[in-house]
């Protein structure tokens, strides 16, 4: 625990003290700020629909999923790559310390970096407050929707990065990974038949389940896909991380 | 303390390491010498664990590689070759990081920073981040490092390389400090570093043992016959030649320049004085007379270039 907490805190440092951190977080924010304004423009126009303004922002708009997609390969990207490619995993690897201890401390950190991005945010709910009544069941669904496809897609990120010593190949590995991840609903539009095959990929579109949350439904159903699969891909950065050693 | 059976190590299909065994007791300084590409720094990483063995069994602090790889590494400290360090981190950070990893309680941790701090001379630069630090002190952090849990065995990959000729000397006067409380395994191809630093040297080439012993027994035994170096003034060349051949004992004689000659004899009688008296009755000015000294890189150069690599040779 301890150990883990080290690593953990290590990584933090390291995001903290490159400049690409903060190139993260401005752009995040800046580029947030802008579909807000969007977004509460678009409700304000009296022909649109009605819909709660945090709705929308976290579900409604396709820029929601860009940013993620983008996003978390960056984040994700350096958390072993960088390790391999100075030779620090030799000094982590030969320490006592498993494997598994330093995919999780490494994982938390991303996900702390994450949910760092999107603290900010909350200003929004506070703005909204002073003009309008908030519901905040499902403002709070919505963050934990966010916190939870960020759980899966770090998860695969940081699998990502075990694979090779190469910061941009890590980062384009991720991205494909996550794009092929939200590109299942495509698929499963194409198949027409009502197979089963169907319905479980229809399980499996992330964009309904943030639409859920964002509407205040959390459905154990989403829940638990997102925390197991994040977890499926963290045990195979644990064994990538296990196999490569041996090399 | 280290007990290394059978090793091997296979990357594709040429064996780096092949087939090596070797006991290290506990105490001793253990310097693994041989040209780069021998085999030395995988011996290195197998026995730290961060390499598995195509073959072989390790065992460290009586603690097997196999069984329980994490209980091993509590007992070894690793400066890895060219330090692996966080450039982002100040070195007190970095130490603290290492001594939580490394599991020092942290009602320690303080003082064992300071310690290591301390020994690796670094009191001045503490604060300093270390990515803006010389190569010198880089090697400083690393060992700092290696030390922050107070391992019994020591892993050294070239500690000193790199390294301008004071920081070398002081870092092998830390590695002797070391040797009183610590086994240490230390990696080189510098020789001079093993006969200062060494109790015992292990010659690797090609992946092989090729020699086992101390520099001084290494040494002696790769000495051969005695040699004497004979300078004289004015002798013409053919003169002396002609005057040693009636000498008994002398095996051969090589004629260098300036009338320089380099004797071989046997180990029976010594001759010096018998040269001495020749040169005197034949009125030669004799300027120098040394025994010829085989050195370690002799030894070394012997055991490791191609047509005198053969493994029978130590015996």
């Amino acid at each position: 625990m301890i150990k883990t907490l080290a690593i953990l805190r290590r990584e933090l440092i390291a995001y903290f003290s490159s400049p690409l951190a903060y190139l993260v977080m401005t752009g995040f924010l800046l580029l947030q700020g802008l579909i807000f304004y969007l977004v509460l423009a678009f409700l304000n126009n009296p022909g649109s629909q009605t819909m709660a303004p945090m709705e929308a922002f976290f579900g409604g708009t396709i820029f929601f999923w860009l940013f993620l997609l983008f996003v978390v390969p960056v984040i994700t990207m350096r958390l072993i790559a960088e390790e391999r490619k100075t030779g620090t995993i030799e000094v982590l690897l030969t320490s006592p310390v498993t494997e598994a201890q330093i995919i999780t401390g490494k994982f938390l950190a991303a996900l702390v970096f994450y949910t760092a991005l999107w603290l900010p945010t909350g200003l929004y709910v506070v703005i909204l407050r002073r003009y309008s009544e908030i519901d905040l069941g499902p403002v709070l669904a919505g963050y934990l929707g966010v916190v939870l496809i960020g759980f899966l897609f770090l998860g695969i990120g940081t699998f990502a990065s075990t694979l090779t010593s190469n910061h941009l190949i890590a980062a384009i590995l991720a991205f494909v990974g996550l794009v092929a991840l939200f590109a299942v609903p495509l698929v499963e539009q194409l198949l027409v038949s009502d197979s089963l095959f169907k319905a479980a990929l229809g399980y499996m579109d992330l964009w309904s389940h943030m639409e859920d949350y964002a509407m205040g439904i959390v459905d154990t159903r989403h829940v638990v896909y997102e925390l197991s699969v994040g977890l499926l891909f963290l045990f195979l950065a644990t064994r990538s991380l296990e196999i490569k050693k041996g090399r | 303390m280290i007990e290394v059976e059978n090793l091997s190590k296979v990357f594709v299909d040429t064996a780096v390491v092949d087939d090596v065994t070797f006991f290290v007791p506990e105490g001793q300084i253990l310097g693994f010498l041989g040209p780069n590409g021998a085999g030395k720094t995988t011996a290195m990483r197998m026995i730290t664990t961060f390499l598995r063995p195509t073959a072989g069994t390790i065992t460290v602090a009586g603690i097997n590689a196999d069984d329980d790889p994490v209980g091993l590494r509590r007992n070894i400290g690793y400066l890895p070759e060219n330090v692996p360090l966080y450039p982002e981190m100040r070195i007190d950070e970095y130490l603290r990081f290492r001594a939580d990893i490394e599991e020092v309680p942290h009602r320690h941790q303080g003082a064992r920073i300071d310690d290591v701090v301390e020994r690796c001379l670094l009191s001045d630069v503490r604060r300093q981040v270390i990515g803006t630090l010389s190569k010198g002190f880089r090697q400083r952090v690393g060992l700092a490092s290696a030390l922050i849990h107070q391992p019994t065995v020591l892993i050294l990959d070239e500690p000193t390389v790199g390294l301008d000729p004071n920081q070398i000397i002081r870092i092998r006067e830390l590695l002797v400090e070391l040797g009183q409380d610590h086994t240490v395994l230390l990696s080189t191809h510098i020789l001079p570093e093993v006969e200062t630093v060494c109790d015992r040297v292990l010659i690797i080439n090609r992946g092989r043992i090729v020699a086992d012993g101390t520099p001084d027994g290494l040494r002696s035994r790769m000495a051969g016959k005695p040699i004497l170096e004979v300078v004289f003034k004015d002798a013409p060349e053919d003169q002396v030649l002609g005057t040693f051949e009636s000498l008994t004992g002398l095996l051969g004689v090589d004629c260098l320049d300036d009338g320089r000659f380099r004797l071989e004899c046997d180990t029976t009688g010594d001759l010096r004085e018998p040269i001495f008296r020749l040169a005197v009755d034949r009125g030669w000015t004799l300027l120098e007379m040394s025994p010829g000294k085989a050195s370690l890189e002799d030894v070394f150069v012997r055991l490791t270039t191609d047509e005198q690599a053969d493994p029978a040779e130590e015996a």
